[in-house]
């Protein structure tokens, strides 16, 4: 049995009760689902003298459709998202929450932990990333909206002062004419961190690509977009020479490290496997 | 501090440290032994139980983080019409060997099929996803669940 290490444990009913908490509490750690802090604690990792849980903060736990936004609150779980009806305009995000972790983490974790844990392989990050999504940030008295790419910091570091909490994510609503795709390499289906993963967005005239985004996990030090091949493929006929140009630039465009899981030669070539897969499947969504 | 829930629909309150996880709490402080404690990861899926009915592993969950809720384990199912079909079901396929994996299997099953009463193979291996059993090699756990599929009276 590893005990966990003593810490004061607090529960807000109020965003404004959260918000102070962080701020005047010394040492203090935010938790929702705690399936990356729990383990974490236990292995002495992480010790903040303070959790400040915000399970109870209702106004925190919701998927909508706000001012041209989907907006993603904070305690929203991953099966809670994946259950959303609203989340069918964006099926690359429901692709990857609807088999992160098992049916049980699914059930705690949320896509705002999954995304402040900023672990290269969050699955979460890469379908998120192509949709231009926003990350809210309140600390006292102040809110901010941080482009998501900026909150990754490096391999689990993300970029937010100990003060700042995360209450949500956003993203504007994806036209009618788009459709997206998530698709992973891992060591089996279930339960398991990515070897590689790829996100694939695209908007559609007829059979062109009016505009193109991709982005990778496992890759580099942070989940990232790859500019160069969504270039190649924005204005282009949408076939299988584009397809493979663009999978033979995304293998030029990462630079990813061997480990454990993977090589960085399988890794590199994986990656144009993986956006040839998610953008034949994120195209067939359109038809 | 003190923690007020309810456990297998009895209201209970108990006095804890912060700093214990559910698991903890129920198998020491309550003499809740089904709840298993395996990896204290989240990975094995032993201390599997219901939170307001979604299963989740008691072992990433901290006792104060229970406040208010319904906490289900076995212990709770006994005589639920659904739990009884699936335990038959495991018995009869062999589905149980060593045991440490099954409450929490069970409670993985019954939370499958009560959600999906007519699951495929590949729903089933999805909603056992999170439970590892290391006697079995899973297939006669799979047969046990789509077995007890047969076995749930029609409505």
């Amino acid at each position: 049995m590893k005990p966990l290490p003593k810490f004061q444990y607090h529960a807000p009913r109020t965003l404004a009760e959260a918000v102070q908490l962080i701020d005047t509490l010394d040492n203090a750690k935010p938790v929702i689902g705690g399936t990356d802090l729990v383990p974490l604690l236990r292995e002495a990792a992480c010790s903040p003298s303070h959790i400040v849980d915000l399970n109870n903060v209702a106004e925190l736990n919701y998927v909508r459709e706000e001012d041209g936004f989907i907006c993603i609150g904070a305690t929203a779980t991953h099966s809670q998202v994946a259950a959303s009806e609203l989340m069918r305009k964006a099926p690359a995000v429901v692709d990857a929450v609807s088999r992160i972790g098992s049916v049980q983490i699914r059930n705690r974790g949320s896509i705002t932990g999954n995304l402040c844990n900023a672990s290269p392989a969050a699955d979460s990050a890469p379908p998120l990333l192509v949709y231009d999504a926003e990350v809210e940030i309140v600390s006292s008295g102040d809110t901010a909206i941080l482009p998501l790419p900026e909150l990754f910091a490096g391999p689990k570091i993300n970029s937010l002062e100990p003060n700042e909490l995360v209450t949500g994510i956003r993203f504007p609503v994806p036209p009618e004419s788009s459709s997206s795709s998530f698709k992973r390499i891992a060591r089996r289906k279930a339960f398991t961190l990515s070897v590689v993963s790829a996100a694939a967005y695209v908007e559609m005239d007829g059979g062109v690509c009016t505009e193109a985004r991709v982005a990778f996990g496992s890759v580099a030090e942070t989940p990232i977009r790859a500019p160069r091949v969504e270039e190649l493929l924005t204005g282009e006929e949408m076939d299988g020479q584009t397809i493979s140009e663009a999978a033979e630039a995304a293998n030029q465009s990462v630079a990813p490290v061997t480990d454990m899981r993977g090589t960085a030669e399988y890794r590199r070539d994986m990656c144009g496997v993986l956006l040839k897969r998610a953008l034949y499947t994120a195209v067939g969504r359109l038809s | 501090m003190e923690i007020s829930f309810e456990l297998n629909g009895e209201p209970v309150t108990v006095t804890v440290e912060p700093y214990m996880s559910l698991v903890d709490m129920l198998r020491a402080e309550m003499d809740v032994k089904s709840v298993k404690k395996g990896c204290e990861q989240g990975e094995c899926g032993a201390c599997t139980l219901l939170i307001d009915g979604a299963p989740v592993t008691s072992c990433l969950v901290l006792a104060p983080q229970v406040e208010g809720r319904h906490v289900t384990t076995i212990e709770g199912l006994e005589k639920n019409s659904l739990m009884i079909d699936l335990r038959e079901a495991f018995i009869e396929n062999g589905a149980v060997q060593c045991g440490f994996c099954t409450p929490g299997m069970l409670l993985s099953a019954y939370a499958l099929l009560r959600d999906n009463p007519h699951p495929s193979m590949e729903e089933v291996k999805m909603g056992i996803e999170g439970n590892i059993c290391r006697c079995t090699g899973f297939t006669k756990i799979i047969e046990a669940i789509l077995d007890a599929v047969e076995r749930i009276a029609p409505e």
